[in-house]
This record gives C-alpha cells, structure tokens and sequence, in this order.
C-alpha cells in the first residue's frame, strides 16, 4: 500500500486548509478524510483509493455533538450510528432515523461508523469494488453492470451508471427534510440533503454527491417533525448484516384517520436516496388500506426500469410500500 | 437398468474372505478424492470391546470439547499465529487472467526495501501458461505482510491471452475457447442407451420433468490455507499447516525443500477448518517452500481472503435435468438423468443420481463434465451429495404432488427396499418434530390470500463413515500417573482432541484432566487424513486399541503387588482391584509409581469390529415466506440420525447442528459470481457472498438415534439434505418451486409473480 502522511489537525479550519482546491477534481482523492473508516478502510485495501494524505477528523473537536433543539436535531458528522440507532428521544421523534441507524451492518460496524461517513460512503457494486473492474465511477467509459450482472443495481435514476447508493441513513434523512451543512475553504454552506445527492447523469458520474474538493461535511440538521409518525423498512437478503435490496422511509403526518401529509423515500433502488413525490401527494386525504398501498407502491415505483436481474426490485420495493404503510397504520 | 439395491458402492467384495479375516467398506480419502473400498481384516471379534454404553461415564456422554478455553481465549495457537525467530511474511501474486502466457518481472519486487525474496511459480510443468483464473503465479517474501503485498504489486506480470470461458455456458458453446487440450465438455459416461427408460417413461401415466441449476459453493474455512514453514539450512524443517491430513505435508515439503521425507516434521496443532480442501500442501505450500529454501529463514504464507476464494478450491455446481415417471399408484417406474458438473478446470465430484430412491426400475444416467478456465473444484463436506439430493428431493416432491400422494407415503413407496425402515422411521421421527401431523396443507401449497405463508419439506442422506486401518496410536503411562494418548492426526475442529481423552480415561478409570492427548505432528503415530467421515472410525478403535493394550499391561505391572493374575483385575475409577475380591485393590497413582522411571508403553491400530459404516439421516424445515418481499425464514430444523456409537454427544451434536447450518448458507445464501465478459470473480469477499449469520439461523434439533454399532463418522450427513428440505418447504408454504439454488427472495418474487399471471 502506498505510504501516506496521516494527520491529525486539531481544528476544523486546519482541516480544510489541508483539502485541495474547490476545482481541483482530478486530484481530489490525494487527501482523503478518516471518521469511522468504515468505508475508506475497505478502499484502502481493495486499492481503489491511494491517498497520498489521509485527515484524521475524530481529533477535530465538536463534530460529535448531538443537540436536539425545539423537536429537532442537529447532528454532526461523527456521531456514530449507535448514537443515533440509541437515542430514546430521536426514535420518539424521527423513528426512521433511529431505525435507519439501526439496519446499517452489524453491531461493530455502527458502534465506529458515523453519520457523515455513511452519508458520503462509496457505492457497493462489485464491479466498482472489483480492482480490476474499470468501470464509470472509476473513470472508465462503461458501466459494466448494465449489461452484466446487476442483480443489485438500480432499477431507477439510472445511467450512466447504474450504482444504487447505500446509505441506510439517507432516505430517512431525506424525508424528514434534513439539511447538510459542508465547510470549504470560501467558508460554510448548507443545503438540502436532498440536494446534496446527484444522478450520475447530473454530476459527476465518478461522485455521489455535490461534495466540493475542498469541503467536509460537518453537520446534519433536522428538523422537527410534531405529529408525524414514521418507520424505515429494510429488506436485506442476509438478516445478520447485508445492504438493502430496497428500503422505504415513510414518514405521515395524519388527521384522523385519513393521511394529511406523507414523505417517502426509497433507498437500494436507484444512485440517490429516491424521493416518490407523486405517490406522496396520491396518499393525501387518503386512509391506509389495501387500495391506498397497491397505489402508493405502484407510483413510487412509477418510471422503473429493470435490467436483466433485477426486475425483481420492482415488486420488492412495492411490498415494502405496502409494510411501511401498514406499520404506521397500526403505530 | 434397475440398480442394485442401495450400497456405498455397486459392486461386492473382490473374493471371499480368508479364514480369520473378513472384507469391509473402508472409506479413503486421498487428495480429497473420497472413494470407498474393500479392505480385508482380521476378524477379531476377541479383541477389545465397547463397553455398553450406559455404563461408561465419559465415551458416549456431553464432554465440552478439552481445548475449548485455550481456543476461546485465543491461546491456541493456529498455523496463522505462528511466530518464529527471524520469520518473515510472504503474500501470493494471482493471475488476472483466466487463460493467458505469463511472463513476469520479479525485480521491481526484489528492489522494494525490506522485501527479501520473489519467485515465480509458474516455472517449470505449465511453462508460464496458465489457465484458471486467480492461479498462484508468484510469491514474494518480506519483513512484513504489507511489504510483501507492496512486493506482489511491484511484480510486472505480462500476460498474452489465450482467450477464456470462465462460465459453462461460454464454455460448451461453439468456437469456444479451449480450456485445456482435453475438450471442454467430457462425457463421462459410457452407456448411452436410452431405449429402456424412453419406453418406460412414455409408458408412464404421470411424468415430470425439470432442471436443477447448482452454484458452485465455497468452502469459507475461517482459518485461510497456509503453512509456516520453518527452515533455516541444514538437514531438518518443520512445517506448521492448516491441514486435514498432517502426512499428506513431509513428503511434498521434501521435495520443495531438497530434503526427506524423514528430516521433515509437520505440525497441526490446531486448525480453523478444511471441510475437504485442505488436502497436501497446495501452490501455497510450494511457494513458501521455494522461499524458505532461498531465504533459509521461516517464511510464514497464508492466503488473503481473496485468493482463498479464487485458489483454494470450491464445491462443484451443476445442472440436473431430470425425468421420471410414475405409476399411478405412486412408483417411480422410470428415471432419466443428464447430470452435469461444473468443476472449473477439475472435473467435479460425482452427483450421485439417483439420490437414494428409484433405483430398482428402468435407470438411465448420462454424467458429463464442463471445463471452464476457473480453479478446480475440490471434495466438500459430502461431495456430490447435497447437489444429488437437491434436485433428487426436489423431483420426489413434484412427483408427490402430481399423483396427489403424500410426501411421506411416496417417499415410502420408492425407497429401496433394504433402507426402507430406517428412512421411514427418521422420516417419521422428523415430521413429529416439526408438527407435520397438525401441518393444515400437507400435499398442496397454501392457496389462500395469507400474505406470511408457512411450509414443511423433507429430505434425507446416506453416507459411508467407515474407518480404516491407517492409524498408529501409542498411549504412555508415567510413573506420577499422568497419561499421554499420541497421534499423528488432527483434529478440524470435530472434537478429536477431547474423544482421544475420553476414550483413555474411560479406559483407564481417570478423569479428564488426567489425560492428555497430543496430536497433530507428524513425528506421532500415522494417522490417515480427515477426509470422508473416516477420522473417528479410523482413530478411536486404535486409541481405544491402545488404551486396552496400556491397561492390560499396567495390569500385568500390578498384578504382583495384588497377589493375583493380571486376567483377574479390573479397573474402576481411581484405581485397580481384583474383580472377585475387591476389597484387594491399588490406588492409581501407587499402581503407577510401580512402574519405574520408564513409565508404560503402549500401541494400539485398528479394530475393524470396533467401528462399522452406512448410515442413514433424514431432516426437515420449516421455513415462512412472506409473499409481498419473498423474504424466506427457516423457522426450523430438525435432523435424525443415526451413526453407531456416539463417541461425545455434545460434539456430535454440534457437528449434526454445524452440518444444517452450512446446508442452510448453502441453500439460502451461497453462490460463486463470476462475469463471463470480464472473466473477473466479482464476489471474492465476505460481503457479497453471502454466509449465513446467527441471525438467519432456525431453532434446531439434533436427534442420534441408538444405534447399537460401532464408531462411524457423521459429520458429511449432516449436510447433505438441509438445503433439499428447505427448497421443498418453500414450495409447500407458496407454492414456487425453486429449481436452482440459492433460494433467495428475488426468485421467489419472480415465481410469485409468474404464478398469478398464471
């Protein structure tokens, strides 16, 4: 492995000042930062990154912190999954952030990965991950899943590549209509996490995320969510630890028994965090029964576009539909 | 062609038995290749005995396993932990392409600082031509692990293609790429007559067709091959490996090493398991030595994960397209087969089809073999077994459900008539296990609207267990009262370490703690290689051998100081007496201290009558399908089996639980992923091929019939039918009938679907 300076800056300052240029793309990955490592350790290894200069974040003082305030939540990047998966208070408030924490991996893997880590975690597709698999996302000129075996790749949002993003976390931060806060060298900005996700036929085929090379993310803020209820829905093909096939975040709000407002997100199934914005409207005014599921799923899944393996998502994510729904019904 | 009725294998003994002697089965595995035999012994039937079984306190009773602290505590020392004085660390170099010229340049390795050592290893027979992919094709030896991985990478390996097929269906195609210059595809099998069946079956008012699809599986041993091989000049080398046969290791470590067989000494003192791969010392093992011999300092190589998954072996998949016919009264009278195996560049196990039933009408199999340019498959815990039983399984429930039998009842009917009460009675074992009598829908699928769906499915496994006469044991009494038991064999994590113990102690009337057994070093008596169930068959007569052999003389030592004749004693725990008179007795410890610095020898070999083969299991599982996810919970497994003495119950137990749990990865998760374009293995890793964890792991009961024979080894039935059972219950609960494994949730989906399209 290529020999790399490992830094420990005390400042989050220090930090950027150590991070390339905000154009500086093409060397982005010589400095590289380090929160949980859950990630980068494992492209470290598989040599998919060679970083010249890895940025130790945990010496960084109050990326940890974890306030809640008026019903909602700021988090910074290196509160660990447990943290969130262990709140009573965000899984009264948000449950599918708190149960989102709780699907990623195995107990090991959120007692040391962060939220800022699993937000800006690199795809899983075993062609990206396969070291000799030039691929898209490693600037190659062909997603190699497309045409090959895609089992989990994404049946929407697709193309160029067709990566599905892995964050648990995501969807449900999305639908609870967080917001990221990302420090460059020009100073701080924060935006939707929503917006914070791009299509590889948007950005830039080879990221995730609008993520300058000269930013970190530093914060996650949620806000609060009075009289909503709502549940993140995993489907992993391995229960002990596995990344999702599908996922939904649903998030209601009800009045009576009829839904008054609705946020859903699907996770596994495309490059973002997929927000279904027509299904969410068609719940509105609408009780939860069999009907209201069948419709909401086949909106959500609305546009699919299944490659030769995986068609199977379409019917998976609806179900998921279907349960999410179910489960607040009852909740 | 109706079989023989059912036998380990269809032919009989070679001649009749001398006088004094008798024939039986013996199973030998060598180089992982298990075959069953003939093998004349002394029929003596005078020699020692089992006691029986309620009277022995540590044979046959829950004994934890006597190195369970040190392996839980991580002192046990694997071949992985090994250090030694002035060892170095060595990493491999994997072909990137599956068939292709190799030339490569080991200096850009050799000039990295602290590596110390890079050597090709494809030098010689294969002329730098390789043909699997992931092949071994250098080594590199470095102070650390890292520099030698950097050493690996620095190497420039140029690779002139030859064009692959890294996938059966690319490789049986026209214009194929040659694999090898042996053809691709290989008929195995002579016969190809299909007269008698095609009539048969066109006679048959019930036929059912269909073709089972198997993905290759891997073994995932924990512990990575690998050996330590300590050589630092001069005429002796030690080599530590994580074996299932410690004597398959001198011979071959030798010849590397330029030494003999007698100046090497292999040690397995604990290893982190083989299930079938680990047999001699594999390209790992040469390459280490080539280095050891250059450096002349310990050189320590065990494979990454990664090229554990491309270079160590694999279960052999395949294809089963299958027919059978079936009477109206629910008898298979026709069965027609085209098995293929899919062994890379090996030729796969055999699938042994028909699995156990229909065999006494009109057969007919065709077996072929598939050459891709991928590593040879190697035997796996019951090679071809599990793959014959799930299609085999799977074929009996479609026929059960055609002629609208029970799937109890139609097994009845067309098991052969010599294991037809054994199965039955396992089979009907099982069933009350899991509720199979208040089960609501027991020869059709749950029809109703039921969006959770619960399902039974059965399925059963022969195997052959029996020992042979490979092992020299030695038992040593010292003059404090401390027992030695010796062996040369190891123990793959079965409990063959703690059996050696109980079977002295027992013997001698001590406690555990009071006998050690000393294992897995080549130095120790000859011992045969764990492969085919044949360890406890083979081992424990011989320790048992030398544990009478060490009493009767200590007997002999102490019948003096008693005033009577050694026939005459008899041991009970602590001490030795005279069995008329047992007021006339000898503490243990003084009886020893008669012995004179010298202690007590003792040898002990096999005793064919002590051990005995042929055993039968059956299991079942109850599995849940939720309809709207096709997420599959097995909810619970049952086993019956029946397999002689039971020599540790705890372990045997264990090892029947281990064997359900590896059928269920096998059936639920397992699966080799290689991108026939690329020719890239794309799953080489612990996370996307998947293994089951706890979390996917059903309740579960292991039930050990009595069994009054002797030792016979269990531990490949055990994983023979789990993943069959599972697939039938699948189909019971929905009604999908999953015809190629793994039997993951976006098959069931698609089935689901296709099912209400209709």
């Amino acid at each position: 492995m290529k020999n790399f300076e490992f830094i420990a800056p005390r400042t989050l300052d220090s930090v950027v000042e150590l991070l390339p240029g905000p154009r500086d793309q093409k060397t982005r990955d010589r400095v590289k930062l380090l929160a949980g490592g859950q990630d980068l350790l494992g492209e470290l290894k598989e040599y998919l990154v060679s970083p010249e200069q890895v940025i130790n974040l945990k010496t960084v003082p109050g990326l940890e912190a974890f306030v809640a305030r008026d019903g909602g939540y700021s988090i910074g990047a290196l509160v660990t999954l447990s943290a969130l998966e262990e709140s009573a208070s965000l899984r009264a408030s948000h449950a599918m952030i708190a149960e989102s924490a709780g699907a990623v991996g195995s107990v090991q893997i959120r007692n040391q990965g962060t939220l800022g880590g699993n937000l800006c975690q690199r795809p899983r597709c075993w062609y990206y991950r396969h070291e000799h698999a030039v691929c898209i996302k490693k600037g190659g000129s062909e997603c190699y899943a497309y045409g090959g075996l895609n089992k989990y790749n994404a049946i929407l949002g697709g193309g160029p590549s067709y990566i599905v993003h892995p964050s648990d976390l995501a969807p449900a931060l999305v639908a609870a209509g967080a917001s990221v806060t990302l420090k460059g060298k020009k100073g701080e900005r924060t935006l939707e996490l929503e917006r914070f996700f791009t299509l590889p036929s948007e950005g830039a085929v080879t990221r995730e995320n609008v993520l300058a090379p000269d930013e970190v993310l530093t914060r996650v803020d949620v806000p609060a969510m009075a009289g909503w209820k709502s549940t993140y829905v995993k489907f992993r093909e391995r229960s002990s630890y596995d990344f999702a096939l599908a996922a939904v975040a649903l998030a209601l709000r009800m009045e009576g028994d009829k839904i008054a407002e609705a946020r859903l997100v699907l996770g596994g199934v495309a490059p973002i965090p997929w927000r279904c914005d027509k299904a969410e409207k068609a719940l509105v005014g609408r009780k939860i029964d069999a009907d209201t599921c069948k419709r909401a799923g086949e909106l959500a899944l609305e546009g699919a576009e299944p490659l030769a393996h995986n068609a199977y998502k379409v019917p998976l994510a609806q179900g998921l539909v279907t349960k999410a729904l179910r489960k607040l019904a009852g909740a | 062609m109706a079989l023989d009725p059912l036998r380990l294998q269809d032919e009989k003994p070679p001649r009749a038995a001398a006088p004094g002697k008798k024939w039986v089965r013996v199973t030998k595995a060598v180089n992982g290749i298990d075959t069953e035999v003939w093998e004349e012994v002394a029929d003596d039937a005078g020699g020692p005995q089992w006691a029986p079984r309620e009277s022995m306190r540590l044979v046959s009773r829950e004994v934890p396993r006597v190195d369970g602290p040190e392996k839980v505590t991580g002192r046990a020392v694997f071949t992985h932990d090994v250090r030694l004085p002035g060892m170095v660390y060595a990493r491999v170099l994997r072909s990137r392409v599956p068939a292709a010229k190799v030339t490569l340049d080991l200096e850009p390795a050799r000039k990295i600082q602290g590596v110390l050592a890079a050597v090709s290893l494809v030098d010689g027979d294969i002329d730098g031509e390789v043909r699997w992919l992931g092949r071994p094709i250098a080594a590199v030896a470095a102070t650390t692990p890292e520099l030698a991985e950097d050493g690996v990478r620095a190497i420039v390996a140029k690779y002139a293609e030859l064009g692959f097929a890294v996938t059966e269906a690319r490789a049986a195609a026209d214009n194929a790429p040659k694999v090898n210059n042996r053809g691709n595809v290989i008929a195995l099998s002579k016969n190809t007559d299909t007269k008698e069946v095609d009539e048969a079956l066109a006679g048959s008012p019930v036929r059912v067709k269909g073709t089972w699809k198997i993905p290759v599986q891997h073994h995932a041993s924990l512990e990575s091959h690998g050996i330590v091989v300590d050589y630092r000049g001069g005429e002796e080398a030690t080599v530590y490996a994580s074996t299932q046969g410690t004597f398959t290791i001198p011979g071959d470590a030798a010849g590397r090493l330029g030494l003999k067989p007698n100046q090497v000494t292999a040690v397995v003192e604990h290893m982190g398991g083989g299930f079938g791969s680990k047999f001699g010392m594999g390209i790992e093992g040469e390459a280490a030595c080539l280095l050891a011999k250059e450096l002349q300092r310990p050189v320590h190589l065990l494979l990454d994960r990664a090229s554990e998954f491309h270079a160590a072996g694999n279960r052999s998949g395949g294809e089963h397209e299958l027919e059978a016919g079936v009477s109206p009264n629910g008898k298979i009278v026709a069965f027609k087969a085209r098995v293929t195996r899919h062994g890379g560049v090996g030729r796969g196990s055999g699938h042994p089809l028909p699995y156990i039933y229909a065999r006494d009408n009109a057969v007919f199999v065709e077996e072929r073999c598939i050459h891709t340019n991928m590593d040879s498959s190697r035997a796996m815990r019951g090679p071809g077994h599990p793959q014959a039983s799930f299609s085999m399984e799977g074929l009996m429930d479609e026929c059960a459900y055609a002629v609208g039998m029970d799937l109890l009842e139609f097994r009845r009917i067309n098991l052969p008539e010599n294991k037809r009460e054994l199965y039955m009675r396992q089979l009907e074992k099982c069933a009350e296990l899991i509720g199979w009598r208040a089960h609501p829908h027991k020869n059709r699928p749950d029809l109703s609207d039921a969006e959770a769906k619960v399902g039974i499915g059965f399925a059963i496994a022969r195997w052959g267990g029996g020992g042979n006469g490979q092992c020299k044991v030695e038992v040593r009494i010292a003059q404090d009262g401390s027992v030695e038991v010796l062996s040369g064999t190891q123990d793959l994590g079965t409990g063959t370490r703690t059996y050696c113990t109980t079977i002295v102690a027992e013997e001698l009337g001590l406690e555990l703690g009071q006998v050690r057994a000393r294992i897995g070093r080549s130095s120790f008596g000859a011992a045969n290689a764990s492969g085919g169930s044949t360890t406890s068959p083979s081992l424990a007569p011989s320790v048992k051998h030398a544990a009478h052999n060490a009493r009767l003389a200590l007997f002999e030592k102490v019948a003096p100081l008693l005033g009577a004749k050694a026939s005459e004693l008899e041991v009970r725990p602590g001490e030795i007496r005279v069995s008329a008179s047992p007021s006339r007795r000898i503490a243990w410890k003084d009886a020893c201290a008669s012995l004179g610095p010298n202690g007590l020898s003792a040898q002990g070999e096999w005793q064919a009558h002590l051990a005995s083969s042929d055993i039968g299991g059956a299991q079942a599982a109850k599995v849940r399908v939720d309809t709207l996810t096709g997420e599959v919970k097995v909810l619970e497994m049952v086993a019956v089996q029946d397999c002689g003495l039971v020599l540790n119950l705890l372990a045997a137990r264990s090892q029947l639980q281990g064997g359900m749990v590896q059928s269920l990865s096998y059936g639920l998760f397992e699966e080799r992923v290689v991108d026939p374009d690329l020719g890239l293995f794309l799953n080489a890793n612990f996370e996307d091929y998947k293994i089951a964890g706890a979390q996917d792991i059903p309740a579960m009961k292991a039930v050990f019939e009595d069994d009054p024979r002797g030792v016979i080894g269990m531990s490949e039935a055990a994983i023979i039918p789990g993943h069959s059972a599972i697939a039938n219950a699948i189909h019971n609960a929905c009604g999908v009938r999953l015809r190629e494994m793994p039997l993951t949730a976006d098959k069931i989906l698609m089935g689901l679907a296709a099912r209400k399209k209709g």
